[in-house]
């Protein structure tokens, strides 16, 4: 219960899956995110310092060219040698398109095109090129060293162009300005001889103009994706150009490397044994509240129980108590749990027996399954019978761990049977009495007629003597008649007793054991009203008694019920009830004898006398008939019943039976 | 006590010793008896009507066949037990059944062993009762003899006078004369043996 106390509500739940699940994805998409930019960095840094160095190796090669020039000075311009030398820097140089040798005036000497392709100047000329290589050569002058020009655009042939810078290159010869080397440089080709494949893979490098016009460009690339951009200055004397490398990524890929994909992984790994934990947690809920109801579920059923329930540990201390037992003896749970031996509701008379008992119990001894009675008694200290029904307690681990009992308050049933038990009594009783009266008045009617004639003799011989009537022969008749009738009715009442007697040939052959068995059941319901013991002591190999059942079966159960009833006396523990029988020695003839032994209260002097006086009875509802007719009964067996002091006190009734006819 | 000439006890009982110690007692006091052993054999006896003699019936209530109280039923049923009265003899256990059937017009009933006289006392009662039943009867019958014998005139003039008219009005009445009326009168009062009309109207009231 209190679980569910603490267990979120749903909607709350929800929330908070809802946070979570918020919080995992927004990392996620950070850390991509942060991956990404990384990345982005990284490619544009690349970039960046790929343009530096792009910018170092064209500086470089222009370098490297301009002392390949300067070594064509040493030659006679025009000369041969110089026209093979200048040839053979075309042919190894394709980014320069032209040589000329310009002299002081700047007038061209002599000149070379490349043989890479057609000449430039063709067209619309050297000077309608829009070039200026006057001004070049006076920056040239003014530098004494090396100028370029700002580049320029010739119209080929071939529709396109080609954009052109010039190298104006002083001519010293003796320290005095000879003249000057006009070299023209094709972008085009700077950018694709200078930068070549080493950074243009994948990019498109190009020179622009400070303001962004583009001159020339290198490296065609599928322009997919995102642009990269990465500028770097190029200053050259006379010339400033910006080299541009661009370049293109795909669309940035969901984990665009390692890194991110590790995160990523270990996000899902994450949220994974996130929700692992969630179903578990959930399922452990469940499981929890389903525990919880089948709890209640049990403790609903404990209480709602008439069965008493108790529980004891195996050292025999109480556990539990259930609702019904604590009714049922009238103590509080409290009162009883943690209780050991001599539990407030054993009825203090008994308290040695059920120590014994628990002892028996706790030494591992299986109770009869089908349980056993005993007496407790409630606060009040009323005593009341109860069914016990006992089982070992297992625990989860099969480990014995105490004794589960089950009690039934049985007085209601007790009521009930001894209410059936009396009023079958009273049934029987009352067939008797019919029977009797039956009998009776049969008896009168057949009396009646020899009494009838008896006396109309009777009074006719009167009459006749008051007339002196009378004939001697008359007298004699009358009195034949009257002794005829006289016998007549002596031979009805001996009919009657012939009757009586014919209960002789009802007899049988019987054990002492199977008479003892017939009457135990209603010897027990007396005995368990009145809180008896009964014991029975048999001697083995008794042989079998000649009797009229029914009747001597009588005989045991009212002697036994005398001697229970004797027992009955507040204070009176315990109460013991014994039923013997012994083969025993009579001048040679051997008897079966019946001993009903209790420890009552005895029998007084006074009445001892009257014991079997026909209708003396110290009994309010007794008809005093019970003890008489039992003698009868014995003596019409031949047997005799006779009574003496139990010791140290009671009483013993005792009768004798023929023993069978050995076959 | 006088002797009763001419009665006739009849003893109905099944058993012989019973029937046999009743007739000598009777016979102890000059009661002529006879005896029968069932109810069958007496009603055998009388079934033509009863004995124009005073009688009278002991009747054992138990027996065989035809019981005492079903034969008794057949007398109550013809009248007869009037100039026959029936006692009964009982058993204590049957002394109920007894005082019903003298509730229904049995003389008496007596219980079984009799004491001494006290039956045949009864007995003498109930032949007594026989004899004036029957006197009764022979009387009655002679006077329906006697009434039979008048003539038409003579009944109608019986009537009036009966009626305590005198002579002259019955002579209007019946549109005769007065002194015819006399000598019809004087022959009722003649036949029917009467000597006043209070005589003649006594008498035919008993009839009725």
């Amino acid at each position: 219960m209190q679980a569910r106390d603490t267990e979120p509500s749903a909607p709350r739940r929800r929330l908070l899956w809802s946070a979570l699940s918020l919080l995992v994805i927004t990392l996620l998409a950070l850390l991509v995110w942060l991956a990404n930019r990384f990345e982005v960095s990284q490619v544009q840094d690349r970039l960046e310092r790929d343009a530096s160095e792009a910018v170092v190796d064209i500086r470089a090669a222009l370098t490297r060219n301009l002392q390949s020039l300067q070594k064509l000075q040493f030659h006679t311009p025009g000369s041969q040698p110089w026209r093979m030398e200048t040839a053979d820097l075309l042919r190894q140089r394709r980014e320069l398109v032209r040589i000329e040798w310009r002299d002081s005036t700047k007038q061209v000497l002599a000149f070379l095109d490349s043989p890479y392709r057609a000449p430039v100047f063709n067209i619309l000329g050297r000077t309608g090129s829009g070039s200026d290589v006057g001004q070049t050569c006076e920056v040239a002058r003014r530098l004494s060293g090396p100028a370029y020009s700002s580049s320029y655009f010739v119209l080929q042939s071939d529709v396109l162009g080609l954009e052109l810078m010039d190298l104006c290159l002083p001519i010293m010869v003796a320290g005095r300005e000879s003249g000057f080397l006009v070299v023209s440089y094709s972008l085009q080709d700077m950018l694709s001889e200078f930068v070549g494949s080493q950074y243009a893979h994948g990019r498109e490098v190009s020179f622009t103009e400070g303001d962004g016009t583009r001159l020339a460009i290198d490296g065609a690339v599928h322009r997919v994706g995102r642009e990269f951009s990465a500028k770097s200055l190029l200053e050259l004397p006379g010339n400033t150009l910006v080299l541009r490398l661009n370049s293109w990524r795909r669309a940035p890929e969901l984990f665009p490397n390692v890194l991110s994909a590790l995160v990523a992984a270990l996000a899902l790994a994450l949220t994974m044994i996130l929700w692992l934990l969630g179903r578990d947690m959930r399922r452990r809920l469940r499981a929890e509240r389903e525990l919880a109801d089948t709890l209640a579920f049990r403790k609903a059923m404990e209480d709602s129980l008439l069965t008493g329930l108790r529980a004891r540990d195996l050292q025999g201390r109480i556990t539990y108590v259930n609702p019904a037992f604590c009714q049922m003896v009238g103590f509080p749970a409290e009162e009883l749990v943690g209780q050991s031996v001599d539990a407030p509701y054993w009825p203090p008379e008994y308290s040695e027996e059920y120590k014994k008992r628990q002892a028996i119990r706790l030494a591992g001894k299986v109770p009869p399954r089908e349980g056993f009675e005993s007496v407790f008694m409630r606060k009040d200290g009323t005593r009341f019978p109860v069914l016990i029904i006992e089982a070992p307690l297992i625990n989860a681990q099969g480990a014995q761990t105490g004794w589960m009992s089950a009690f039934l308050d049985i007085s209601e049933q007790r009521k009930v049977e001894e209410l059936s038990r009396a009023s079958q009594e009273r049934l029987q009783a009352t067939a008797r009495l019919a029977l009797v009266g039956e009998m009776a008045s049969l008896l009168s009617h057949e009396l009646n007629q020899p009494l009838a004639a008896i006396a109309g003799y009777a009074a006719g011989m009167r009459n006749l003597q008051q007339t002196s009537l009378l004939s001697d022969a008359d007298a004699q008749l009358v009195v034949q008649r009257i002794s005829e009738q006289a016998e007549r009715a002596g031979r009805i009442i001996k009919s009657v007793h012939d009757f009586v007697r014919r209960r002789d040939q009802a007899r049988e052959d019987a054990s002492a054991q199977e008479l003892i068995d017939a009457i135990l059941p209603l010897l027990n319901l007396q005995a368990r009203k009145l809180s008896v013991q009964v014991s029975l002591l048999l001697r083995p190999d008794l042989p079998r008694v000649h009797c009229d059942r029914t009747m001597v079966e009588q005989v045991l159960l009212n002697l036994a019920r005398n001697g229970m009833q004797a027992m009955d006396e507040p204070g009176l523990w315990p109460r013991l009830l014994e039923l013997r029988a012994q083969l025993i020695n009579v001048e040679g003839v051997q008897w079966v004898e019946f001993s009903v032994a209790d420890i009552g209260t005895g029998i007084d002097p006074e009445i001892e006398q009257q014991l079997f006086t026909p209708f003396f009875t110290t009994k309010a509802e007794g008809m005093g008939l019970g003890l008489s007719l039992c003698r009868t009964v014995i003596e019409q067996h031949g047997g005799t019943m006779r009574f003496e002091r139990n010791q140290p006190r009671g009483t013993v009734f005792s009768f004798t039976l023929p023993c069978a006819e050995s076959a | 006590m006088q002797p009763i000439i001419d009665a006739t006890v009849f003893i109905v009982d099944d058993d012989a010793d019973v029937r046999e110690a009743l007739a000598w007692l009777l016979r102890s006091r000059r009661l002529h008896t006879e005896s029968f052993e069932s109810a069958d054999s007496f009603w055998h006896k009388i079934k033509y009507g009863p004995l124009p003699q005073a009688s009278c019936l002991l009747l054992d209530v138990r027996m065989p066949g035809m019981s005492g109280l079903a034969l008794f039923e057949r007398l109550v049923e013809r009248g007869w037990h009037r100039a026959m009265p029936v006692i009964f003899l009982t058993g204590h256990a049957d002394v109920p059944t007894a005082v019903d059937a003298v509730k229904r017009g049995a003389f008496d009933f007596s219980e079984k062993p009799f004491s001494d006289n006290a039956l045949v006392d009864r007995i003498e009662q109930a032949l007594v009762h026989s004899g004036k039943v029957l006197q009764m009867e022979q009387s009655a019958r002679d006077l329906r003899q006697r009434l039979n014998e008048l003539t038409d005139r003579e009944r109608e003039v019986m009537q009036l006078v009966i009626e305590g008219l005198p002579n002259k009005r019955i002579a209007e009445q019946l549109d005769i004369s007065v002194r015819t009326v006399e000598v019809h009168r004087s022959r009722v009062f003649d036949k029917m043996e009467v000597k006043s009309a209070v005589e003649l109207s006594n008498l035919l009231r008993s009839l009725e």
